[in-house]
C-alpha cells in the first residue's frame, strides 16, 4: 500500500518535474513503475471496444475495475443485446458470466488462448497480464524520443521453465512511464502481434494512453482498439468486488 | 503350328511335373495379385464411404474462406437457389445443411471447448452415420429444441451422462454473445476420437436462434450414390452456382479436399501393398529362372546335337523362349480367370473383418469389406508377372548362343 502509494507519487512527479535518468540501470524498474503507473493501485474505467474487420466493425462498451497486477473484472454495458455479460480475473484464473443463462463458467486452460470477446485480444492476454513482470527479464535495446521525451527501447525474454506465452516481448515505454508500444513474439522469435498507444490525454488525473490499438503483424484492417472514456485511479477496491458473485451482479 | 511352336510345345511336356509346379508358380502370383489389388482398392471404397458417413460426407459447398478459417462469419446463404440446384443432380443421394461455432461447453463440474454443430436431425440421418452411432440415450427429433447430442469423450471429460444441463458459450455471427443451456439426450461414439471429443450437435434451428445465425448455415452436406459420382457432381454444382447471381463466392469441396488425411493414409496403404507386390513377383521370377536354367543344363547335349545338325543359335532362343512364353501365358490366364472368380465371389459376399475391427474402427471400417474387381487390378498384376517372366527366360534364352557344339555334346 504505503509502496504503490510512494510510486504513484514518483510516477506523478516525473510526469511533472521530468524524468528521473537515474532509474534508466534498472530495466526492470522501469517495466515494474510503468505497469503499476498504467493500472494505478486500483482503477475504475470505461472503455469502448472496437473490434474492427475488413467487412464489418463492432464497438461495445465494457466497464472495468482492476486491482493491483492481478484482479481484475469486466462488464458489457452495452450493445443491449449483450448487457450484463461479465469477466472475472482473479490470479490466473478466469470466469465468464452470461446473464441469459445465469451460468458461471470457468474458463479452462484449452481456452486460454482463444479470442475474448471475438477481439484480438486473447484470454492469456488479460489473465497473464501481470506474466511481463514475473516471467521475464528486461533489457535496453536503446532509446528514441517521442514528444520531446525520452523511450526506452526494452526487450524481454522469458526466464528458463517460465510458463509463458509468448517467445520474446518488445516493449516501448516513455520515460514519463507511459507504455508507446508493445509487440508480441512467438517462440521462434517472430513478430505475432502489436499493440500500439495512439492517443496519450490526460486521465484520472495523470497522463494516460487514451486509445490503444492491438492488431496482427501485417494486417492493417484487422484490428482491436481500446479508447478509455473515463478512468478514476482509487486507492482500493473492496475483495468483495472481485468474487463469483459480484460478477454475477456485476451492474455497478 | 510351325515347327519351332510344336518342338517349343512338346519340350514343355517333356517334364510334366516340373512344368506344372513352373505355371502354378505363376498363376498363384497372378491370382494373389489379382486378388490382393482388388481387395485394396474395393478397402479404399469401403473406407472412404464409411468415413464420409461419419461427418464429412462426399462433397461440401461452403463460404471459400471458410474452410481455412472456420470463421462463422463465412455463411453459406441463398439456401432456397442452392436447393434447387441439388435437387436436379439425380447423382445426389441426400444433403443437409450444419452450422458449427466453435464454443465453450461446461458442465457443472468441467468446462472444455468443443464445435458445437448445428443440424436438421431428419435430413441429417440421410447423409451421416449419427443416428447409428448413438449408444446412449436417443437422436434428435424435429421438435427438440433445447436438446443435444454429443461425442463419448466430450460427455466422459465433462462427467455428464443423459438428462444432464450444459452450458453453452461461445460468439455468435453479428459478434454477441451466444449462450444457451441445453440438455444431453445421446451419446454417440463413432470410433474416431477427434470426432468424438469434440463435436456437440444440437438442433440447426437453435443453434440459428443463439448463434444469430438468421437462419444461414455453413456447410451445405452432399453424400452421393457411389464413390464414382463424386467428381461428376461436383463439376455439375461448380457449374451451376456460378450461374447463380450470388453476392459471395461459394466453392465446392470433395472428399479429398475435407479429409486430406484419408487420402494420405491410402497412399501409405498402397505403397506398403505395392513393396509386397514387388517381393512377390521377384519370388516368381526366381523360380522362374530356376527353371529355365535347370532346362538348360540338363538339354546341354541335346541343345549341342541341334547346332552340330545345323541348328542356327537363333532358333534356338526362339523355341526357348516360346516354351517360357507358352508357360507364362498358361500360368497368368490361369491365375486372372481364378483370381477373377475367387474376388467376384468375396465381391458379392463380402469380406467378414470383425476380428481385425478394433484396428480398422480407426478407420471407420467396420463389419464387411468388399473387393472390387476392375480392369486395373484385374491386369496390371499379371502384366507385371509376365514382364518379369520374360526377363528372367531372357538370360537363359541368350546363354544358349554362346554354346559350342563340340564342348555341348561332351558335357555330363
Amino acid at each position: 500500500m504505503k509502496r504503490t502509494v510512494i510510486i504513484s507519487l514518483m510516477a506523478l512527479f516525473s510526469v511533472l518535474a521530468g524524468f528521473s535518468r537515474a532509474r534508466a540501470e534498472d530495466v526492470g524498474t522501469i517495466v515494474e513503475d510503468s505497469f503499476n503507473y498504467m493500472r494505478g493501485k486500483s482503477s475504475v474505467s470505461t472503455v469502448i471496444m472496437t473490434i474492427h474487420r475488413p467487412s464489418w466493425e463492432r464497438k461495445m462498451t465494457i466497464k472495468a475495475w482492476t486491482r493491483g497486477q492481478k484482479d481484475s473484472l469486466f462488464y458489457i454495458e452495452s450493445p443491449p443485446k449483450d448487457h450484463g455479460n461479465g469477466t472475472l480475473k482473479r490470479g490466473r484464473e478466469m470466469w465468464m458470466y452470461n446473464p441469459k443463462i445465469n451460468r458461471i463458467i470457468k474458463v479452462p486452460p484449452s481456452m486460454m488462448s482463444q479470442s475474448w470477446m471475438g477481439s484480438d485480444f486473447s484470454n492469456n492476454d488479460l489473465a497473464k497480464s501481470d506474466s511481463l513482470l514475473t516471467d521475464y527479464t528486461h533489457s535496453i535495446l536503446g532509446t528514441e524520443t517521442h514528444d520531446g521525451k525520452r523511450v526506452y527501447l526494452i526487450k524481454s525474454m522469458p526466464k528458463t521453465n517460465a510458463p509463458v506465452v509468448w517467445g520474446m516481448q518488445k516493449l516501448k515505454i516513455r520515460e514519463d512511464l507511459i507504455w508507446l508500444s508493445e509487440e508480441f513474439y512467438d517462440e521462434d522469435l517472430q513478430p505475432v502481434k502489436v499493440m500500439t498507444t495512439l492517443e496519450i490525454k490526460m486521465l484520472g488525473g495523470k497522463l494516460y494512453p487514451k486509445v490503444w490499438r492491438m492488431h496482427e503483424v501485417d494486417e492493417t484492417d484487422t484490428y482491436t482498439e481500446l479508447t478509455y472514456t473515463s478512468l478514476e485511479f482509487k486507492s482500493n477496491l473492496p475483495d468483495s468486488l472481485f468474487s463469483q458473485t459480484s460478477l454475477r451482479k456485476a451492474r455497478r | 503350328m510351325s515347327i519351332d511352336a510344336k518342338m517349343a510345345w512338346r519340350n514343355i511336356w517333356r517334364n510334366t511335373r516340373r512344368t506344372i509346379l513352373t505355371i502354378s508358380a505363376i498363376a498363384f502370383a497372378s491370382l494373389l495379385l489379382v486378388f490382393m489389388l482388388s481387395f485394396q482398392f474395393g478397402s479404399y471404397e469401403t473406407m472412404i464411404n464409411t468415413s464420409v458417413k461419419i461427418h464429412t460426407g462426399h462433397l461440401q459447398i461452403q463460404a471459400a474462406e471458410y474452410r481455412e478459417k472456420r470463421n462463422i462469419r463465412y455463411i453459406v446463404s441463398d439456401l432456397n437457389n442452392i436447393a434447387a440446384v441439388l435437387e436436379n443432380i439425380p447423382q445426389i443421394a441426400s444433403y443437409t445443411y450444419r452450422a458449427q461455432a466453435f464454443s465453450l461447453v461446461s458442465s457443472a463440474k468441467r468446462t472444455y471447448g468443443a464445435i458445437v454443430t448445428g443440424i436438421d436431425p431428419a435430413e441429417e440421418a440421410g447423409v451421416s452415420r449419427l443416428k447409428s452411432l448413438v449408444r446412449q440415450g436417443a437422436y434428435l427429433s424435429g421438435e427438440d429444441t433445447d436438446q443435444a447430442l454429443l461425442g463419448s469423450l466430450l460427455a466422459r471429460n465433462l462427467h455428464v451422462k443423459i438428462g444432464d444441463e450444459l452450458t453453452i458459450l461461445g460468439q455468435g455471427r453479428d459478434g454477441s454473445i451466444a449462450a444457451t443451456v441445453v440438455k444431453v439426450k445421446g451419446i454417440f461414439k463413432s470410433g474416431i476420437d477427434d470426432f468424438d471429443r469434440s463435436f456437440l450437435q444440437i438442433p440447426l434451428k437453435t443453434f440459428q436462434d443463439v448463434y444469430a445465425m438468421r437462419g444461414m448455415v455453413h456447410e451445405v452436406v452432399i453424400v452421393a450414390h457411389s464413390l464414382s459420382d463424386v467428381g461428376p457432381i461436383k463439376r455439375t454444382i461448380q457449374k451451376d452456382l456460378s450461374s447463380l447471381s450470388t453476392h459471395q463466392r461459394l466453392v465446392t469441396l470433395d472428399w479429398d479436399e475435407l479429409m486430406p488425411g484419408l487420402r494420405q493414409s491410402i497412399e501409405m496403404d498402397l505403397i506398403s501393398g505395392l513393396i509386397f507386390y514387388i517381393l512377390l513377383v521377384l519370388v516368381v521370377a526366381f523360380s522362374i529362372l530356376n527353371t529355365f536354367l535347370m532346362a538348360i543344363f540338363e538339354r546341354t547335349k541335346e541343345f549341342g546335337v541341334l547346332l552340330a545338325i545345323g541348328t542356327t543359335p537363333g532358333r534356338l532362343t526362339k523355341v526357348l523362349l516360346i516354351e517360357s512364353m507358352t508357360m507364362a501365358a498358361i500360368g497368368i490366364a490361369a491365375g486372372i480367370i481364378v483370381g477373377s472368380l475367387l474376388t467376384l465371389y468375396f465381391q458379392l459376399h463380402g469380406f467378414d473383418i470383425s476380428g481385425a475391427s478394433e484396428l480398422l474402427s480407426q478407420f471407420g471400417i467396420t463389419g464387411r469389406i468388399f473387393p472390387k474387381l476392375s480392369w486395373i487390378s484385374a491386369t496390371s498384376g499379371p502384366t507385371a508377372v509376365l514382364i518379369i517372366t520374360f526377363l528372367a527366360a531372357l538370360y537363359p534364352a541368350l546363354k544358349v548362343r554362346k554354346m559350342k557344339p563340340v564342348e555341348a555334346m561332351r558335357a555330363n
